[in-house]
């Protein structure tokens, strides 16, 4: 073998191996310099035996020959709609907190100078709005694919010991293996048309409940009744703002709740027990919960209708006449009772179409 | 007229990917080396490229059906598989299989002919 020759299999070798995990380098390496130099012995050329072994690089894939995904085809459906969603509530709450402090931060001024300045914040905050949902969903796209990497590593880890447990010893000695053998009784019924949930409306869902989410937290001044005054704005809020930090928790809590069961809607695809059990867990949670915060928890503002008609003082509006009539206590029980009112009419959805059309799905 | 081409040579593939691990596993009775089974199996009329066999012959290995050893007295430091007793298991369980397979293979083929 002449020196040249002796490099080209040098270079050969290197490249089949670079690309080999570390530990099994050494030893593929030993076996290639063998199998090349028993090929060589045959042919006397190196030229022909490195093209007989062909490309290196397809050489190495059938050494790699195992999974080649991070992400495999059983998590992949799912996996595409989760970083939808996902990405569609990390970018629409973070545009609009951007859109909304641009505008809050706007300076007094009337006219055509104002009508200019709310273009420019709008402008502003659209701009710093997508730079900040790109960063975000940049950040969110890579823990969602993380997540589900961890998911397919995990099941694959699975697979892995279940493969070790078979044996023909096993076999031979009428073993049964470990998993259940598949009949047809594994089968889930095909659900009624009439019991598939629409997917979109559940992303909506979502989406909706982080904004409102995100918006209580960090800018909860702004559910407020809005007063235009010469050169000023006037925010009258209509929560308790200075025992925001005891009522804050249980909303944010009851919000959680009812993402939880959207969410789980969304997965399911379709009414079924587990849904119906959900629905109605959290249906109750929620009556509940919003019970703490209408009837227990000092909730709405109460100096709203005094600041309310302060602001209102100037102006010739007849809403004034109207605010004498506000009454916490009141407001409170209408709150509760349509909260009441639409929740159970939800959970009597939920319940009729899962019993009369939806799929039976084992909980175990 | 490439793409029949290609798609016969595909199905060729297929079809022959299925028969590699049996043909192995029978030539490992006693040890050999990889280039010497590469000869063995086309003396028999089993061409099977050096860059299919080699990476078949360790994964063989990791699953337990082979076992290697490294012989180092000689010329060159050489690498020697043979089949291991489960293996054996293995490969007389696929044997039997193929037997019943080629058999009704055959019976099939020959009705068409007919």
């Amino acid at each position: 073998m002449t020196t040249e020759e002796k490099d080209l299999q040098n270079r050969y070798v290197y490249q089949v191996t670079r690309c080999l995990p570390k530990a099994q380098r050494e030893e593929v390496r030993m076996e290639l310099e063998e199998l090349i130099g028993d090929m060589y012995a045959d042919k006397g050329s190196m030229e022909a035996v490195l093209t007989q072994l062909g490309d290196p690089a397809r050489f190495a894939e059938q050494y790699r020959s195992g999974r080649q995904y991070l992400i495999g085809p059983e998590y992949l459906e799912s996996y595409l709609w989760f970083v939808r969603v996902v990405l569609l509530c990390v970018a629409v709450p973070v545009l609009v907190l951007s859109l909304v402090s641009a505008l809050t931060g706007l300076p007094a001024a009337a006219g055509q100078d104002a009508a200019l300045l709310i273009l420019r914040a709008v402008a502003a905050g659209l701009r710093n709005g997508i730079v900040n949902a790109l960063a975000g969903c940049v950040s969110a796209f890579g823990a969602v694919t993380l997540l589900f990497i961890v998911m397919e590593w995990q099941k694959v880890k699975i697979e892995t010991r279940k493969a070790e447990s078979w044996s023909v010893e096993k076999l031979a000695d009428g073993q049964k293996p470990s998993r259940p053998r598949w009949t047809p009784r594994f089968l889930e019924p095909v659900p009624d048309q009439r019991a598939i949930i629409n997917r979109g409306e559940s992303a909506v869902g979502i989406v909706f409940m982080v904004v409102f989410c995100v918006l209580l937290i960090a800018a909860p001044w702004l559910f407020s009744a809005v007063f235009p005054q010469e050169g000023a704005v006037i925010f009258v809020p209509l929560f308790n703002l200075e025992q925001w930090p005891t009522i804050l928790p249980v909303f944010v809590l009851s919000l959680v709740i009812a993402l939880a069961d959207e969410i789980l809607q969304m997965v399911m695809g379709c009414y079924c027990k587990l849904v119906m059990i959900s629905n109605i867990l959290c249906g109750v949670i929620q009556i509940l919960l919003c019970a703490l915060l209408m009837k227990v928890l000092p909730f709405w503002n109460p100096n709203f209708s005094a600041e309310a008609q302060a602001a209102l003082a100037t102006s010739t509006s007849k809403a004034g006449e109207y605010l004498a009539y506000w009454n916490a206590d009141t407001v409170s029980t209408v709150v509760l009772a349509v909260m009441i009112l639409i929740t159970l009419a939800e959970m009597g959805t939920t319940i009729y179409k899962t019993l009369r059309y939806g799929a039976a799905v084992r909980l175990g | 007229m490439g793409e029949e081409k290609d798609l016969l040579s595909a199905l060729l593939l297929e079809l022959r990917r299925g028969t590699l691990t049996i043909s192995v596993l029978s030539q490992m009775k006693e040890p050999k080396y990889g280039y010497a089974l590469v000869q063995s199996l086309e003396e028999k009329g089993i061409a099977m490229d050096p860059n299919t066999l080699y990476p078949l012959l360790r994964r063989l290995e990791g699953q337990g059906l082979l076992e290697s050893q490294w012989e180092t007295g000689g010329a060159k430091p050489r690498k020697y598989y043979r089949r291991t007793e489960y293996g054996t298991q293995v490969y007389e369980q696929l044997k039997t299989q193929w037997e019943s397979l080629s058999a009704a293979m055959e019976r099939m083929l020959r009705e068409e002919d007919a």
